[in-house]
């Protein structure tokens, strides 16, 4: 009896085997070609200086001292950083708010208006929308600075003027991204307990109060991802910018993927454009593991 | 004493509720104003386009701009076709090679299942910043540079999409599927006919989100498409601004209008869908 019924097991196994590989080939196939390859030629391509005739030459790490020395790369560098700082900012604390404001009893029909409002600015490409925003941020036929007139303000320089530039492209990605941290956050108040909300209003007769000591605690890990998520996806900022300044005026906006997009592609730099490209991707893979570093204490506690 | 104070605060709570509501609908409209904007601007005749005070909505429903487009010296249907053409062909294949893929990671087991499938995740942390460079140089060598189809070759698979697929997977019984491997059919035709049928959910979730994430691509697009006719509608949108933008506001909103439809048609009818889908793809950790 035994040896036949191993037979067949280990038969089983083989076929499974088999199966399992086949299955995974074509989607396993085409990341190693479009994803592991590319990451790994672009880390060993920012060592070298590359020139399509001649071929790369290895340099060590002239191009990230180069970027880290350079008035200009250091000024875009800041850049980056500024904008994901205060954008990342913006939107959790924007749709946090939405989240408090829209997280009560109200008829469907309403909500799906609402989520219709505040959602649809999150789809729709930001190339699209950043072009509809040039328009409002004009100089003197803006739609903004025409009701500012009207209202008796000076017009703002929106786009024109290197001190206000960043923050315009800023409040347009607030607008066009808060919505998706706001669904986020209403899944997040949703999932407190019925029982230590019902305590809270006990405990803390004031909103705020409530709000700061009870429910952000509850939802900090939702929070926590938020602002990692949104860190990630600030520090890749392109299109908005292309479209809006075109990373000026001077360098005022100018981004790291700005900078890799001419660097590379403009100026054939290909080498110092995969070292701006590799320091992004350091940088996301930093904020990545602190948050899983993180969220794993958060589940022991 | 005691009733008369819980009505008083349960009225004062209905009418904060009201407030609020009413202020989140005006800011509600208040956000939408680009989108009103950009539909009337794309009715308005040429000669009114930067008349002022700016319109919300459409003075007339006169199609010329939309047809000003078409007739443009930028080849617009070209270009759409494009769009729609990746879109498609970029959303079917991810359909089919996450599926299988998911299915063998969840229901099959075979070594290395699981270095495997984490090698894959990691997948989800790179910026496509660090992966453009080297399909460029490539692109350039096999003759895929400009083309769009070089683009739906980029994403024919994705790590979050595996996943996704997985997770949903793993939360079905698998009753059904082993009752069929007793029964002795083999592995494709399993996939094919039980678990299939079952992940429809994460099917429309996964088509819908990587739909409009694929009509949006902008970054990559512009690297890897330049001249015109191989353009996508997010690059080809500040070709258009470029050309047109000095002549007519209008007509470059009617092309806007055009490029902005599909995925608002979608978010209408399938709004539900939309939001999980895409807030599923943030919290993909």
């Amino acid at each position: 009896m035994q040896p036949p019924t191993r037979q067949t097991k280990s038969d089983l196994e083989r076929v499974q085997r088999r199966a399992g590989y086949l299955f995974i080939l074509p989607s396993f196939g085409l990341y190693a070609v479009f994803v592991l390859a590319p990451v790994i030629l672009t880390f060993v391509l920012s060592f070298t200086y590359y020139d399509p005739m001649v071929g790369s030459r290895w340099v060590g790490l002239e191009n990230f001292e180069r970027f880290f020395t350079g008035d200009r790369s250091l000024q875009i560098f800041w850049n980056t950083l500024c904008f994901a700082i205060f954008a990342v900012a913006g939107n959790v604390i924007v749709g946090l708010l939405l989240a408090l404001a829209l997280n009560r009893a109200m008829p469907s029909f309403l909500l799906y208006l609402f989520r219709l409002a505040y959602f649809l600015p999150v789809i729709i490409a930001a190339a699209f929308v950043s072009i509809v925003w040039g328009y409002f941020y004009g100089d003197d036929l803006g739609v903004i600075n025409y009701y500012l007139t009207r209202l008796g303000f000076a017009p703002v320089h929106w786009l024109t003027s290197s001190r206000t530039a960043m923050m315009s492209i800023i409040i347009m990605d607030v607008w066009k991204n808060a919505g998706f941290f706001m669904i986020i956050f209403i899944a997040a108040l949703q999932g407190v307990p019925k029982s230590i909300m019902d305590a809270a209003i006990m405990d803390e007769p004031s909103y705020w109060r409530r709000f700061f000591r009870i429910i952000l605690p509850w939802i900090s890990p939702v929070v926590f991802f938020a602002i990692v998520y949104a860190s990630i996806g600030a520090l890749q900022v392109y299109e908005s910018i292309v479209i809006l300044t075109q990373g000026g005026p001077g360098d005022a906006t100018r981004s790291m993927s700005i900078h890799i997009v001419e660097e590379a592609f403009g100026s054939f730099e290909i080498g110092y454009g995969a070292s701006v490209s590799v320091i992004m991707t350091l940088i996301i893979l930093i904020i990545t593991s602190i948050q899983l570093l993180a969220s794993r204490r958060w589940v022991r506690y | 004493m005691g009733p008369i104070l819980i009505m008083k605060t349960k009225a004062a709570k209905r009418w904060i509720d009201r407030t609020i509501i009413t202020f989140m609908a005006a800011l509600g409209v208040v956000m939408l104003l680009p989108f009103a904007w950009l539909f009337s601007m794309s009715f308005r005749s040429p000669a009114e386009a930067y008349k002022m005070p700016p319109s919300f909505l459409p003075p007339s429903l006169d199609f010329k701009n939309y047809w000003a487009v078409l007739t443009s010296s930028i080849p617009f249907l070209q270009i759409y076709w494009n769009s729609v053409e990746v879109a498609v062909l970029v959303t079917l294949g991810q359909l089919v090679t996450c599926t299988l893929a998911a299915f063998a990671f969840a229901r099959l087991t075979f070594p290395g299942r699981d270095s495997i499938f984490f090698v894959m995740l990691v997948g989800l942390m790179f910026p496509a910043q660090v992966t453009i460079i080297p399909i460029y140089l490539g692109f350039a060598q096999v003759g895929l540079l400009n083309r769009p189809i070089g683009l739906v070759l980029m994403y024919l698979t994705s790590s979050f999409g595996v996943f996704l697929v997985r997770q949903f997977m793993r939360s079905q019984p698998k009753a059904l599927e082993e009752a069929a491997l007793m029964d002795g059919a083999g592995y494709l035709k399993i996939f094919y006919r039980i678990s299939l049928p079952q992940l429809r959910p994460a099917l429309s979730a996964l088509g819908i989100i990587t739909f409009t994430q694929t009509w949006n691509y902008y970054f990559q697009a512009r690297v890897l498409l330049e001249p015109q006719r191989a353009m996508t509608l997010p690059i080809a949108m500040d070709l258009l601004r470029g050309y047109l933008a000095s002549g007519n506001l209008s007509v470059v909103m009617a092309a806007m209008s055009m490029a902005v439809l599909p995925v608002i048609l979608i978010f209408l009818l399938a709004q539900k869908l939309v939001i999980e889908g895409v807030t599923m793809s943030g919290i993909k950790n």
